[in-house]
C-alpha cells in the first residue's frame, strides 16, 4: 500500500466513482418511492418495507415519510440505516436554522443542505457515501403561493427540482409512466391517483403495501388510511377493468364487421 | 426588579411574569413577554440576562423541539425541567455561564398532574407547588403560604396570584403594571388575561 | 456553601449505620421548599449525603450515581462504601482549581461483611474515615456539639435512630439556613429504615 489508494472514492481512470455509482445501485435496490406535484399539494407514495409476520409493528420506525421540520418532510429510498444519520442531520439543521436565522427552513435549502451532505461524503476519506436518495416535500414559510414544493437528491450530492419523479427499484419504469401521464395543475384526488397508478406499475402487492401521504398548501402533511388508499387501488383497477373491457367489446365489434 | 410568579393547581400550572423591561431605573418598555413555550405542556418563564436569557431558552426550546422529533414523542415537564438544569448547569462553570432564573411550569398530558420547577442562574433547581423569582419571593411566599392549598381551582389560583399582586403594590417600591399570565393544562397552554387592582 | 445551607451526618452503631439530612432548600435566608433531597443511594447498602451548594448536590449526586452504575456493570458486584468513598473522593479531586461546592457523607455497610463504614470528605476530596460519626454542611459546629454529648459505641439499630435523630434535631434548631423537617436512614444488613421527621418550620 503506497496509501493514496486507500481513499475509498477515487477516480477509475475513465471518470467514474465507483463508490458513488455502487451508492446508486443500492438505491435502486431500495423500495420505490414516487412524488407528484399536484396544483395546490404534493403527494409522496412508497411502497410499505414488508414488515416480517412476526415483527412487531411499533418496534424501530418503520415508516419511510420522515419529518424533518413541521412543514418539510422527505421520503427515501436505499439504506435504511443511513437514512436514520441523514435525516437526524437535516433535523438538527432545520431547528438550528430556526435558532440562528428566527425561520423555518425553505425546501429548496434543506434540500440542497442534505445534498451537500452528501456530496462531502463522496470526497472525504474514510467514509462511504450514503445509499440514499431522498424525495423531499414542503411549503415554504413565507411564499405567498403556499405551493408545496417537491426536490430529490442523489448519493453523488446533487439535488434537483421536480414537478413528478420516481427513485428506488423500478424507478425509470415509474418516470416513463409519469412523463406520459403528468398534466399541470393536478387536484389532489388526480395527483394521489397518479401517484398510486405510477407505484402500481412496480409494485405488484396491493394497497397494503402502500404508504401514501399528502401535504396541502396548510404545509400539514396527512398520511392516508389504509381504508383511504385500497379505496383509491379499487378506483383504478375498476377504471383498469372498464376499459379492459371496452377494448374487448371493440374488438369483439371488429371481429364480427369482420366475418360479416 | 422582574418578578415571576408560578402556581400549580388541581389540573393546572398558571405561570406569570411581569412585562415591563427595565434598565436600572428607567423602564425601557413595556410589554415585554418573558415566556416560552417549550412544548404542548411545557412553559417557562424567566428573568435574568435579556441576552443570556433569550439565547438560552431559543436554545432550550429548539433542542427540547429537536428531540420531539427525533423521538416522536413529548417530553413530560419533570424531563424538560432536568433536561433544562443540566444545560444550564454544565455552563455554569464555562466562561459563558448564563444569567437566568427560571419557572418551569407544565402538566403531565395524560394524567393532567402538574408541575412547577424552580430554578435560579447557579441551576439550584426544586420541584414546588407554588414560587416565585425576583423582589417577589420575598414578599410574597408568605402570601402563597398562606393562600395556596391542594386542589386549587383555576379561579382561586387566579385569586392567589391578584393578593400576590396586590401585596407588591402596597409594600413594593416598583410599579408593575401588567402580567402575563399562562395557563398549561392538558389541552395545552393559553394566555389568560388577568384583571389586577389599579 | 453558605448559599442554600444544609446538615448531613453519619453515625456508625453495632452492625448499623445511620444517615441523616435536615429537607430545607432555601436560598441565603429564604426558604423555598421544604422537600429536598440530600441524601441518595447508590446501591443496597451504600449512602451519599451531600451538603452544599444545592446545583452541585444534583449535579454530583447524578455523576456519582452514573460513575457507582458503570463501576458495578463492569466489575459485576455492588461498589463496597469504602470505594465509594475514593471514588467520590477522586471525582472531587478532579476539580481541584474549580471546585463543586459540595462535602459529602458516605454511610453504609461492607457488602460481604457487614462491617458499618461512614466517612466525609472536604469540597476537594480529602477523606475523614471515622469510628463514630460524621458531620458536614452549614450547621457542622452545631452538629459535633450534639454528636459528641450523645454518640456513645455499639448502639443497636433502635437507639442509632434515636441518637441521631435528637442530634440533627437539636443542631439545626440553632442555624438559621438548615432545618424543617429532616430524613433518616438506617442501615442494618436486613433492612433498611427510613423515617422522616418533623423539625421546627420557624
Amino acid at each position: 500500500m503506497s496509501g493514496y489508494d486507500r481513499a475509498l472514492t477515487i477516480f477509475s481512470p475513465d471518470g467514474h466513482l465507483f463508490q458513488v455509482e455502487y451508492a446508486a445501485e443500492a438505491v435502486n435496490k431500495g423500495t420505490c418511492v414516487v412524488g407528484i406535484k399536484g396544483a395546490s399539494c404534493s403527494v409522496l407514495a412508497v411502497e410499505k418495507r414488508s414488515i416480517l409476520k412476526l415483527q412487531s409493528e411499533h418496534g424501530g420506525n418503520t415508516s419511510k415519510i420522515k419529518m424533518l421540520d413541521d412543514h418539510v418532510w422527505l421520503a427515501f429510498a436505499g439504506l435504511n440505516a443511513d437514512a436514520g444519520v441523514l435525516v437526524d442531520k437535516a433535523r438538527v439543521e432545520c431547528q438550528s436554522h430556526r435558532l440562528t436565522i428566527e425561520d423555518p427552513v425553505t425546501v429548496e435549502y434543506i434540500a440542497r443542505h442534505i445534498a451537500s451532505i452528501q456530496q462531502r461524503y463522496t470526497q472525504s476519506g474514510g467514509v462511504r457515501p450514503f445509499g440514499l436518495s431522498t424525495l423531499i416535500v414542503g411549503v415554504d414559510p413565507h411564499d405567498v403561493t403556499k405551493q408545496p414544493q417537491l426536490y430529490q437528491t442523489d448519493p453523488s450530492g446533487i439535488f434537483t427540482a421536480w414537478k413528478a419523479t420516481a427513485i428506488g427499484r423500478s424507478s425509470a419504469t415509474v418516470r416513463t409512466f409519469l412523463e406520459k401521464h403528468w398534466t399541470a395543475g393536478l387536484d389532489e384526488d388526480a395527483a394521489v391517483k397518479l401517484a398510486v397508478k405510477g407505484l402500481l406499475e412496480v409494485v405488484q402487492t396491493g394497497a397494503k403495501n402502500l404508504e401514501v401521504a399528502v401535504m396541502g398548501s396548510d404545509a400539514k402533511l396527512r398520511i392516508l388510511s389504509t381504508e383511504a388508499v385500497e379505496a383509491v387501488t379499487k378506483r383504478i383497477e375498476d377504471e383498469e377493468a372498464a376499459e379492459q373491457e371496452k377494448k374487448a367489446r371493440r374488438k369483439g365489434a371488429a371481429a364480427a364487421q369482420a366475418t360479416a | 426588579m422582574e418578578v415571576l410568579f408560578g402556581i400549580t393547581g388541581k389540573d393546572f400550572a398558571l405561570l406569570a411574569a411581569d412585562t415591563n423591561q427595565a434598565r436600572s431605573i428607567v423602564v425601557l418598555k413595556r410589554g415585554e413577554d418573558r415566556t416560552v413555550d417549550l412544548n404542548r405542556h411545557t412553559a417557562l418563564a424567566y428573568t435574568g440576562d435579556p441576552g443570556d436569557a433569550i439565547h438560552f431558552t431559543e436554545y432550550i426550546a429548539a433542542n427540547v423541539r429537536l428531540n420531539e422529533i427525533r423521538h416522536g414523542h413529548e417530553a413530560s415537564p419533570n424531563a424538560v425541567a432536568k433536561y433544562t438544569r443540566n444545560a444550564l448547569a454544565g455552563y455554569l462553570r464555562t466562561r459563558q455561564a448564563y444569567h437566568i432564573n427560571m419557572l418551569i411550569a407544565g402538566v403531565d398530558k395524560t394524567s393532567g398532574a402538574p408541575a412547577l420547577y424552580w430554578s435560579d442562574h447557579l441551576a439550584n433547581m426544586t420541584a414546588l407547588p407554588f414560587a416565585a423569582h425576583g423582589y417577589a419571593s420575598y414578599f410574597c411566599m408568605s402570601t402563597m403560604d398562606r393562600l395556596w392549598r391542594p386542589n386549587l381551582t383555576l379561579e382561586e389560583a387566579i385569586i392567589v396570584l391578584q393578593k400576590c399582586v396586590a401585596a407588591l403594590k402596597t409594600r413594593f417600591v416598583a410599579s408593575l403594571p401588567e402580567f402575563k399570565v399562562k395557563v398549561i393544562d392538558k389541552s395545552g397552554i393559553r394566555v389568560i388575561d388577568v384583571k389586577f387592582e389599579k | 456553601m453558605e448559599y442554600n445551607g444544609s446538615a448531613v451526618m453519619a453515625m456508625k452503631g453495632d452492625g448499623c449505620v445511620a444517615i441523616a439530612a435536615d429537607r430545607r432548600f432555601g436560598v441565603q435566608a429564604l426558604t423555598l421548599g421544604t422537600e429536598f433531597q440530600k441524601i441518595f443511594q447508590m446501591n443496597k447498602y451504600t449512602f451519599v449525603g451531600l451538603a452544599g451548594l444545592a446545583s452541585d448536590v444534583i449535579t454530583l449526586s447524578d455523576q456519582l450515581r452514573y460513575k457507582v452504575k458503570m463501576y458495578e456493570l463492569r466489575e459485576e458486584r455492588p461498589i463496597s462504601p469504602e470505594t465509594f468513598a475514593h471514588l467520590a473522593s477522586s471525582s472531587l479531586y478532579e476539580k481541584r482549581f474549580g471546585p463543586w461546592f459540595v462535602e459529602p457523607i458516605i454511610a453504609g455497610l461492607d457488602p460481604k461483611t457487614g462491617e458499618p463504614f461512614i466517612a466525609s470528605t472536604d469540597l476537594i476530596g480529602c477523606i475523614n474515615f471515622a469510628k463514630d460519626f460524621v458531620v458536614s454542611g452549614t450547621a457542622n459546629s452545631q452538629m459535633y456539639g450534639m454528636c459528641e454529648s450523645l454518640w456513645e459505641p455499639n448502639l443497636g439499630p433502635e437507639d442509632l435512630f434515636e441518637t441521631i435523630s435528637q442530634a440533627m434535631l437539636n443542631a439545626i434548631d440553632r442555624d438559621c439556613i438548615a432545618g424543617w423537617g429532616a430524613v433518616v436512614h438506617v442501615i442494618t444488613k436486613d433492612k433498611i429504615v427510613t423515617k422522616h421527621l418533623k423539625g421546627r418550620m420557624d
